[in-house]
């Protein structure tokens, strides 16, 4: 019985521990000079901005729902993923802003911000690729 | 409503093409939804329970799943680097309980500057607080919004124009939003418009804070239809009150809607309160409408209670024809269009999955003074003796896609 519930606590432990892996905002090296602050991708993932700093509109992309989306947000906007949820519902309901398109897979995220110029994601550091310009590093 | 059918149709072929493509770049088209499957009952079968005042059924001490139930479905299509379309069509029982797809956006977007937006098209009237989301109740913690407030405004739709204006001062931002255009309401046998609608509302956001106030002016016409009106108009036009009657229906009266409101979201304490007034000339009622809700959240738990009050400032008219009958009808005609009531709501927001919300909330709504609040009910003689309480228990869910 012991090891058994020594186990099934470390298994609890380890699924309940936010994973510490470093965030990047990137974007593809065929982009124009994209320059981006953490102030800057907050207020765009939270809607509040839709340009950037010179004024050219930027496009975004989200990650299927899950762990590194959860954590993004978390880290740049304080906020968990219910409050996300609600958050950018009442934008995108009420005609606000569109929200950043979101990736049917990680894959395809991917390609997007290797092939695609001028779209801004985010990625786990693991996942990225040498096609891609690192914009921001959220630890 | 074919019209609405055939452009989410369009759309929804826009994103298949679209999406047929290979991945490579995202499609210019997004397809989401909101919705609530509910379910409401009461203490008392003569007090039926509306979740809009133009509802005509309500629920009974059986639960009634039509009060709160509601679908909607959003499509965009971005048209440009500045300019994209959005149409959203909602299903829910409204007007006369009808349930015809209404549609609830449909406009133009275009960013004019990084700070500018403007929109022209089908829109929501954005008087109050949560006027442009009353539909969406996965974005709040309640059941429902607060129908002493809400009430206050039954024109929903603005065709018109509108533009945003954000900006950040500092560690705060504004919003400017200005509006304008014309919004009509069916009712049963009868209708109503709002014409040159004109509005401002400013919201100042600091961090967790939000400070909210609006104002509008509207010209107002009001036809009543029902078989009740109908007898008094023609008894007051058959006496010689013709002043009276036009003080009942007609084109020629005018509106004001005004809001103050705050919302404060931390990473537990949530707190919002929100203060409505209704004025107008002729045709129905003035009142005022306030709320306050506090919540608290533990996790996926949020507890919270609100209380909330309307009260009536001026009847639809306090003319009297010294005829006993005639003045009788009027004082019931008066009360029927009363909505005043106070209430004490406890409930919860489970959020049970990323995209789901479950919730429960009794409210013990005291109808009254001069009318029956919210409720609906067959007997005309109750509008005028609304008794004591009545007990209402909701259970809900709200679901995004």
């Amino acid at each position: 019985m012991r090891p058994l519930r020594a186990l099934l606590l470390l298994v609890a432990l380890l699924a309940s521990s936010p994973i510490q892996a470093e965030i990047l905002v990137v974007t593809s090296n065929r982009s124009g000079p994209i320059e981006l602050t953490r102030d800057q991708a907050e207020k765009l993932y939270l809607g509040r901005s839709t340009t950037l700093s010179d004024g050219t509109p930027a496009s975004l992309v989200d990650l299927p729902n899950g762990l590194v989306r959860d954590e993004f947000y978390l880290k740049l906007t304080g906020k968990n993923p219910a409050q996300i949820q609600a958050y950018w519902s009442r934008l995108v309901f009420t005609g606000r802003a569109l929200p950043p398109k979101e990736a049917r897979s990680l894959i395809e995220a991917r390609q997007w911000l290797t092939d695609t110029p001028n779209l801004i994601g985010y990625l786990d550091r693991s996942e990225t690729t040498t096609g891609m310009r690192i914009l921001l590093r959220l630890p | 409503m074919k019209p609405i059918a055939a452009h989410l149709l369009t759309l929804s072929l826009a994103g298949l093409l679209t999406g047929a493509h290979a991945s490579d770049a995202p499609s210019p088209f997004s397809l989401s939804g909101f919705g609530t499957v509910g379910a409401v009952r009461t203490d008392k079968d003569n007090r039926l329970f509306r979740s809009s005042t133009e509802q005509v059924s309500g629920a009974g001490t059986d639960f009634d799943p039509t009060v709160d139930s509601v679908l909607g479905v959003q499509g965009s299509l971005i048209l440009g680097t500045a300019l994209d379309l959005t149409i959203q069509s909602v299903v829910r029982k409204g007007v006369a309980d009808s349930y015809a797809p209404q549609l609830t956006w449909g406009f133009l977007r275009l960013q004019a500057t990084p700070e500018i937006v403007v929109r022209a098209g089908r829109m929501r009237t954005p008087f109050f607080m949560y006027s442009d989301s009353l539909n969406l109740n996965y974005a709040t913690p309640w059941v429902r919004p607060p129908v002493e407030v809400y009430s206050l405004n039954p024109f929903a739709d603005l065709n018109g124009v509108d533009a945003l204006y954000r900006t950040p001062i500092g560690a705060t931002d504004l919003e400017l939003h200005v509006y304008g255009g014309k919004s009509s309401l069916d009712i049963r046998n009868g209708g109503g418009k709002l014409q040159a609608v004109r509005g401002v509302k400013a919201a100042l956001s600091i961090s967790s804070l939000t400070l909210q106030a609006g104002y509008a002016r509207s010209n107002l016409s009001i036809h009543w239809g029902d078989p009740m009106f109908t007898a008094l108009n023609n008894h007051l036009f058959a006496t010689g009150n013709d002043a009276i009657a036009r003080d009942l229906s007609g084109n020629d009266s005018k509106g004001t809607f005004l809001s103050a409101g705050f919302q404060y979201d931390s990473d537990r304490l949530l707190m919002i309160g929100e203060y409505a007034r209704r004025t107008v000339d002729r045709y129905t009622v003035s009142a005022a409408g306030w709320y306050f809700t506090a919540g608290y959240r533990f996790n996926s738990l949020t507890p919270y209670m609100t209380v909330a009050r309307q009260i009536q400032t001026a009847p639809v008219t306090s003319a009297q024809s010294g005829i006993a009958q005639l003045d009788d009808l009027l004082s019931l005609f008066n009360a029927m269009r009363n909505k005043s009531q106070s209430s004490l709501a406890l409930g919860a927001r489970w959020d049970v999955a990323r995209n789901v919300a479950v919730k429960t909330q009794v409210e013990r709504i005291q109808p009254g003074p001069g009318g029956l609040g919210i409720f609906a009910n067959d007997n005309f003689r109750d509008v005028v003796d609304p008794g004591g309480p009545v007990h209402v228990l909701s259970i809900s869910a709200d679901f995004v896609f």
